[in-house]
């Protein structure tokens, strides 16, 4: 008894300052909603799994893979136990977990449960029922988060309470994070300059035509002008969207440097061909051949930052509006430009010239750069 | 060059965090699966006891799991885990006390031993209020509290008491300790009851006799298991003094086999304040996991231009995040600390240290308050430090220091 008091008076003495020693006890559990579906991700703390299981085998302090792999079953039972959903006052039925992974959290290791849900019907309603650990540790907490579409609500819960119920939008109209993904898209297109001197090095001569006996001459009326400017533009754009959206989805990965080499002398051949003229006819052919490549771009970069297929459609596409508004905007103002100019002997006879030489030597020295990975001095 | 591919993923990934809201990047990283089935996948807190003392706690737990209204194993498990709590930081330990105890939690008047634990482990929550209210149902004239009990309700009180500020009502507990009404439980409650008064008593102007007080406890203690304790009393009171035994002082209290976050942290800081960062370095490393020595172990890597210190920084942050996340604010001492010392924000710095002094108001909180008012140029913020000051005659050799530089420079 007298030993007790001693532990009991000090530890009261010093305890104060100890609720922020140490991170505490979180879960981390992302519910994505697409139509009946929630594909489900669970991060579970080994340490806590550690003390509700045992599953340090040879108890040395440490955890080996094999440890915790050989114990994914009662990982997974004891999560299962901990978390029911249901939509709209259904209960949604769990399906087969995926493989066992981990992650790293700021305060360590946590299992990854990664499982989809079905639900009866379209979920308007999501309940999470939440009681992980609600036996052994009262301070835990799992910090949940729904997404759907574009948006995502996050709630702290605590293992005892009733359900927590998540309104679900169910996607009609845009969510209010879309219009961020179309100023975003636009802001990307203005600042992306092998995309824009590929359109510029395309549009510098679409005001002027070439005659076989006296070289480049303004062309004479508007219509087919801004007829072939569409034609490249919508090329372009529709190109760079499939191979995007391809990307995106994981569909085709072509690797990264080979893509951003083709992008490179994708613009060097588009300066030239203003040189040395070799297609005429048909340019936008050759700028939806290119512009894929364009699109295409995305694709090993997204992968790098480990994006999900689900739920990128929105944003995806929301970003893809607004470079197509940047891209027009700038189109226009470029075209106004040139259209004026086109007449002078100064644009026949050097900006077009000029123009593409710049380009093409800007774009030879991206060329090089990325296809041999070098970093040259004066490109930047 | 940035191609604008990279610009468009960043972009992207910027805009998957920010315009959709809710939980940050590193919460939600890329799961991976480990290489081979004999990579270590995480090494497992500090743990207390021999492998049997963890298998028999186990089997406690689940005895307790079979029939949880067994209040006297209940009450066991409970003050383990407090204990445990105490020595590692890890507030998963205090959940624990808190589930030993669930059939009795929720009860307006528990019984006695459950009253008690919850207040402590209310108390280490920074629940101070909720804590006050069961130590004083405790003490209530007339309680059927038991008179050990009511000993421990008395010191804790005194302590969260003193947290708060409230010194005089605090050492008025202290001194009821020592009354003939405790007599009968002998000198287990008579040291605490002295050491106790005797602190109160050198926060409020009286160090020198302070200082004797704690020296002859000490010396009657011996062995006993309360010396290391009585060494971190001493060793903060030197340290006010701006006496150099402090750290010989601090270096007995740690002569234990796995010294608690509490003297650890306290150390540091008496060797950060004296620019010996290697020191600290030294350590603390082994103790990153908790927040408050990590705090302290970043703040000397980065002093000494570690390039470790990077990664520190960014488990910290990620760390606030995710109380930020879960609602808590009972770190708001260190988050000052965080944003003064490492992240050159005293404008933040300050604004945490306010929060915090609104809630506690020991030394180590009047200096976070001080240094932060200074170095956001608004001086006038740490008034309240100086009123207490002057209040209750608080001498700080630290805080002494700051004053007289500023009325030098002003």
């Amino acid at each position: 008894m007298k030993r007790l008091l001693h532990t009991l008076a000090l530890a009261g003495l010093l305890l104060p300052m100890l609720a922020m020693a140490h991170k505490p006890s979180d879960a981390y559990l992302q519910l994505q909603v697409e139509g009946p579906h929630v594909e489900q991700r669970f991060d579970i703390a080994l340490r806590d799994l550690d003390r509700e299981l045992a599953l340090d085998a040879d108890d040395n302090g440490q955890l080996d893979w094999r440890e915790v792999r050989t114990r994914w079953n009662d990982i997974a039972q004891l999560a299962q136990k901990g978390l029911a959903l249901g939509a709209d006052g259904q209960p949604c039925n769990p399906e087969a977990l995926g493989t066992p992974q981990l992650d790293e959290h700021s305060d360590g290791r946590y299992a990854v449960l990664t499982r989809r849900w079905t639900c009866p019907a379209n979920v308007h309603q999501l309940d999470v029922i939440y009681t992980l650990f609600a036996q052994t540790d009262p301070t835990h907490r799992g910090i949940v988060r729904v997404q759907h579409g574009t948006q995502s609500d996050t709630a702290v819960l605590m293992p005892a309470t009733a359900a927590h119920r998540f309104e679900v939008a169910t996607g009609e109209a845009p969510p209010a994070g879309f219009a961020g993904f179309v100023l975003e898209g636009m802001h990307h297109i203005l600042i992306g300059t092998d995309h824009i001197l590929f359109l510029l090095a395309l549009l510098l001569p679409a005001v002027l035509v070439r005659t076989p006996a006296r070289g480049w001459k303004a062309a004479p009326s508007l219509r087919p002008v801004l007829a072939d400017v569409l034609r490249v533009v919508t090329a372009f754009t529709v190109a760079h969207s499939i191979t995007l959206a391809l990307a995106a989805f994981d569909v085709v990965n072509p690797p990264s440097r080979w893509v951003e080499s083709i992008i490179a002398a994708s613009v060097v051949l588009a300066a030239l061909n203003n040189l040395y003229p070799v297609v005429r006819e048909g340019r936008w052919k050759l700028t939806f051949v290119f512009g894929l490549v364009h699109g295409f771009g995305f694709a090993s970069a997204l992968k790098d930052i480990g994006l999900t297929k689900t739920g990128l459609a929105l944003p995806l596409f929301g970003f893809n509006l607004g470079v197509e508004l940047g891209q027009l905007a700038i189109v226009a103002i470029f075209f106004a430009g040139v259209w004026t100019l086109r007449d002078t002997r100064l644009y026949r006879g050097f900006g077009l010239r000029a123009g593409s030489a710049v380009i093409t030597v800007l774009a030879l020295g991206w060329l090089i750069e990325r296809a041999f990975d070098l970093k040259l001095p004066l490109i930047s | 060059m940035l191609s604008s591919t990279q610009r468009f993923v960043q972009t992207l990934a910027l805009c998957a965090a920010v315009c959709t809201g809710g939980l940050a990047g590193p919460a939600w990283a890329t799961p991976f699966v480990p290489h081979s089935d004999d990579e270590v996948v995480e090494r497992l807190p500090l743990r207390i006891g021999t492998p049997e003392q963890r298998q028999q706690q186990r089997a406690a737990r689940e005895r307790l799991r079979a029939q949880p209204t067994q209040l006297p194993l209940a009450v066991q498990l409970a003050r383990e885990a407090i204990a445990r709590a105490r020595q590692l930081g890890d507030p998963r330990e205090l959940g624990q006390a808190e589930a030993a105890l669930a059939p009795w939690w929720a009860l307006a008047e528990p019984p006695p031993a459950v009253r008690l634990l919850r207040a402590t482990v209310r108390q280490s929550q920074h629940d101070f209020d909720a804590a006050l209210v069961d130590l004083d149902a405790l003490l209530r004239e007339g309680s059927a509290t038991p008179l050990l009990l009511q000993a421990q309700a008395e010191l804790t009180r005194a302590s969260v008491l003193q947290v708060r500020g409230r010194w005089r009502e605090a050492a008025a507990g202290c001194e009821r300790l020592g009354s003939d009404r405790y007599a009968a439980l002998g000198n287990t409650v008579q040291l605490p009851a002295q050491a106790c008064l005797a602190e109160l008593t050198g926060l409020q102007g009286q160090a020198d006799r302070a200082q004797a007080t704690l020296a002859r406890l000490a010396r009657q203690a011996g062995n006993d298991p309360s010396a290391g304790w009585l060494s971190l009393v001493r060793a903060e009171l030197a340290e006010r003094r701006g006496d150099d035994s402090a750290q010989a002082l601090y270096r007995h209290a740690l002569q234990t086999p796995q010294p608690d976050v509490y003297t650890l942290a306290a150390y540091a800081d008496w060797l950060l304040d004296r620019s010996r960062n290697a020191e600290v370095i030294t350590l603390l490393t082994g103790r990153e996991d908790a927040d408050a020595l990590l705090l302290r172990l970043a703040i000397a890597r980065r002093r000494s231009h570690d390039p470790q210190a990077d990664a520190a920084i960014a488990t910290l942050a990620a760390r606030f995040d995710a109380a930020a996340l879960r609602g808590d604010r009972s770190h708001d001492r260190e988050q000052a600390r965080f944003e003064l010392e490492l992240k050159d924000n005293a404008a933040a710095a300050l604004l945490y240290a306010q929060a915090n002094w609104a809630k506690q108001k020991e030394p180590a909180d009047a200096l976070v308050l001080v240094r932060a008012a200074r170095a956001a140029g608004q001086a006038q913020a740490a008034e309240p430090v100086w009123r207490l000051v002057r209040d209750t005659g608080l001498q700080d050799a630290r805080l002494n220091a700051i004053a007289a530089s500023s009325k030098g420079t002003t």
